[in-house]
């Protein structure tokens, strides 16, 4: 080994020492820096506060996503001679137990969402505004996004199905069910009130599967299906700002199916 | 159990769903229609197969008074054993009381006090009552609640003289009986078998008919000559059966108002195997003639017999279907004994039953949905369809033989011990056996239809 020869090889060491302790070096920054996941809003059913779906209750409606467009109210009314004043409704003061007032509106309305957790603030929108679907329940004025706390969204709508059916179910397998009966479902609508017991006498709506053979078993099925729910009503701890919201708890459909 | 919720709809349509009136007390016909759309919708699966808890307590009289059957006070209490009795030989219900359970009275009869039978587990009430009326006729009412949710299921008030008391306890339970299961009753019926005593080799065998409760016993033959297969006409006003009489074979006709016995057919020819059809206007039966013997119709009042089959064998047992269409019968025409299929006029005859070992005493069910039969190989019931599938072994242990169905077609009689027989029930859905009481030995039963009112 001549000296050239020895030169390259101490290079040649050198060199790679250093690329190992530059690559060591970017793992360590790596392993600092980990990819944190979106947040994700987790409601869990087992705790059925199901006060909403939103994580922060916002008594406030969702922002508008754009701006209502002007115009006429109704089909067969005139023009105005100038834009409609905006009606002014307040903000219901929460939380409440019956829904506020609506003011007196030609238009239909939306209902009055019951705030779960009033902040006292104001929210204003224009008369008109409601004629948008797409603009309904939204205020230009808010800048949240969550969901207004008292509509009945697809997560509270989940949410206040499983506590209801979870308080049903011990009191529908206690039901004894005709051995010959198939799985008839017998869908039936019951009305409660704010407390959970039922403001009237379950009314059948109608039965799936229950012709044929089934059909001798399907008074019996519909007995069954009002008995498992009166058997367990009052229901407890539904959240009453989502009583009498549309689809709220307050009128239900429960479909009731014979096991197999 | 399983538990499942559905969402009510997806936000698409919440926005239009908001045009709708708000807070919605009590919604319009044409918006429960479609309450999937607009409205939470709850899923929730459950039930049990069990027998139902119900509760019978003592039923009260609004006023005592003696009739020919005894007071009516003790005929309340009596009614009320009754129908707790019957629903649990039926096996589908688990009665409470009714003894030990709170006193009803008589205003309370309609008006039930729920939170007095809560605490028993009974998820259906039984209340009722038993007054005298003033022509010498007792009124026995009977009434059936839902405990949950206080809701009256079922009432029937049954007019009957005294000496039926025990009919109007039985119809109560029928009545109970389907409402509660779906099925028809069939605690208002009787049964005629053959009571046997003696020893093996001296055996006397005499008809008897009593309540398919095992209560009005009464003997209709007086043993001199053996008997076999009595049948129950569908009206209830012949009995057919056969018997050794004057030591020819052969079936006799017995008419239950008049007590008069005649034989079905003239002539020397062996006959047996008889059953009426479900007109009660003819009777199948079988006749052993010149070495061969087949399935023979022939009106009940007597007649030229009709043959129906004609291959070379035993042609036998055969039992109409419920409409009279077609006939069930047991052959051994392809070596072993096996249950055939025919029409009524004997066309179109095919063998149904095809599992190992022997089928014997085909018997079609009332509802016409199943054949009941007895298999041969260890003696066993079971019931298969109409076309030979779904063959389902009810009883175990054998030694059972001889089928016969209660009207709602969900129970089935049957002889077991081949030797020193008892009679039997079985559910068929549930397959809960239990033994009918019998003052001495028993076979062959018949199950009468639902007695007339």
């Amino acid at each position: 080994m001549d000296r050239v020869e020895a030169a390259g090889l101490g290079i040649s060491v050198v060199g790679h020492v250093a690329l190992l302790a530059l690559l060591s070096l970017a793992l360590v920054t790596a392993t600092n820096n980990p990819v944190t996941p979106a947040a994700m809003e987790v409601s869990f059913v087992d705790e059925v506060g199901l006060a909403s779906a939103s994580p922060q209750p916002s008594p406030e409606p969702a922002a508008q996503a754009r701006a209502p467009e002007i115009g006429p109210v109704e089909d067969a009314a005139p023009a105005p001679p100038s834009p409609a004043p905006p009606v002014q409704r307040d903000a219901v003061p929460a939380p409440s137990p019956i829904p506020a007032p609506r003011p007196p509106s030609r238009v239909q309305a939306p209902p009055a969402p019951p705030a779960t957790a009033g902040t006292g603030r104001t929210t204003r929108r224009p008369g008109l505004g409601d004629l948008d679907p797409r603009a309904f329940g939204r205020d230009p004025a808010s800048q949240s996004n969550n969901p207004p706390a008292a509509t009945m969204s697809a997560q509270a709508r989940a949410d206040i199905g499983q506590a209801i059916a979870r308080q049903v179910q011990p009191c529908a397998d206690r039901q004894a069910v005709p051995y010959g009966a198939g799985q008839i479902v017998t869908q039936i609508n019951l009305r409660l009130n704010r407390d959970g017991s039922l403001a009237g006498r379950p009314r059948v709506i109608r039965q799936l599967n229950a012709d044929g053979d089934n059909a001798r078993y399907a008074q019996r099925a519909a007995d069954i299906a009002i008995a498992a729910f009166s058997e367990c009503s009052p229901l407890r701890g539904l959240p009453q700002e989502l009583y009498d919201v549309p689809r709220g708890w307050s009128n239900f459909t429960l479909n009731y199916r014979l096991p197999t | 159990m399983r538990l499942a919720m559905i969402a009510a709809a997806f936000w698409g349509s919440a926005a239009v769903a908001q045009t709708d009136p708000p807070t919605v007390p009590a919604p319009p016909p044409a918006q429960a229609q479609s309450g999937d759309d607009d409205q939470l919708v709850v899923d929730v699966t459950g039930g049990r197969r069990a027998a139902l808890p119900i509760a019978v307590p003592y039923m009260p009289t609004p006023q005592a008074a003696d009739t020919a059957a005894g007071n009516t006070g003790a005929l309340g209490r009596q009614v009320a054993e009754i129908v707790s009795t019957d629903l649990r030989n039926s096996e589908l219900f688990a009665p409470i009381g009714p003894s030990g359970l709170p006193n009803v009275s008589f205003p309370e009869v309609t008006a039930p006090n729920y939170g007095a039978f809560a605490p028993t587990g009974a998820q259906h009430l039984v209340q009722g009552f038993v007054q005298a009326n003033g022509n010498g006729s007792i009124t026995v009412g009977c009434y059936v609640y839902d405990v949950a949710s206080h809701t009256e299921l079922a009432r029937q008030g049954y007019v009957v003289q005294p000496r039926d008391w025990r009919r109007a306890a039985h119809r109560c339970a029928d009545t109970i009986f389907a409402r509660l299961t779906g099925e028809g009753g069939y605690f208002d019926t009787r049964v005629v078998y053959v009571s046997e005593t003696g020893p093996a080799r001296r055996r006397v065998k005499r008809l008897a008919i009593m309540d398919y409760d095992g209560a009005n016993h009464r003997f209709l033959t007086n043993g001199q000559w053996t008997v076999l297969t009595p049948r129950f006409a569908p009206n209830q006003q012949t009995i057919t059966f056969m018997t050794y009489q004057d030591e020819r074979p052969r079936v006799m006709v017995y008419e239950l108002d008049s007590g008069r016995t005649r034989p079905l057919v003239t002539g020397n020819y062996m006959t047996f195997a008889p059953r009426y059809s479900p007109d009660s206007r003819y009777i199948i039966f079988s006749m052993a003639m010149n070495g061969n013997t087949d399935v023979y119709r022939i009106p009940v009042a007597g007649g030229t017999p009709q043959r129906l089959t004609n291959s070379p064998g035993i042609d036998t047992g055969g039992s109409y279907s419920p409409d009279g269409s077609r006939i069930v019968f047991e052959s051994d025409r392809g070596g072993t004994q096996q249950i055939y299929m025919m029409n009524a006029d004997g066309s179109n005859q095919r063998r149904i039953s095809f599992g190992g070992g022997g089928y014997a005493t085909p018997v079609w069910s009332p509802r016409g949905d199943l054949v009941a039969f007895t298999k041969t190989g260890g003696f066993r019931i079971g019931v298969m369809t109409p076309d030979g599938t779904g063959e389902r072994i009810l009883t175990s242990g054998g030694g059972a033989e001889g089928p016969s169905w209660a009207p709602n077609g969900r129970a089935i009689m049957f002889t077991r011990g081949l030797s020193s027989g008892q009679l039997w029930y079985v559910d068929v859905a549930s397959g809960a056996t239990r033994r009918v009481p019998t003052p001495l030995d028993g076979s062959d039963p018949a199950w009468s239809p639902l007695r007339p009112n």
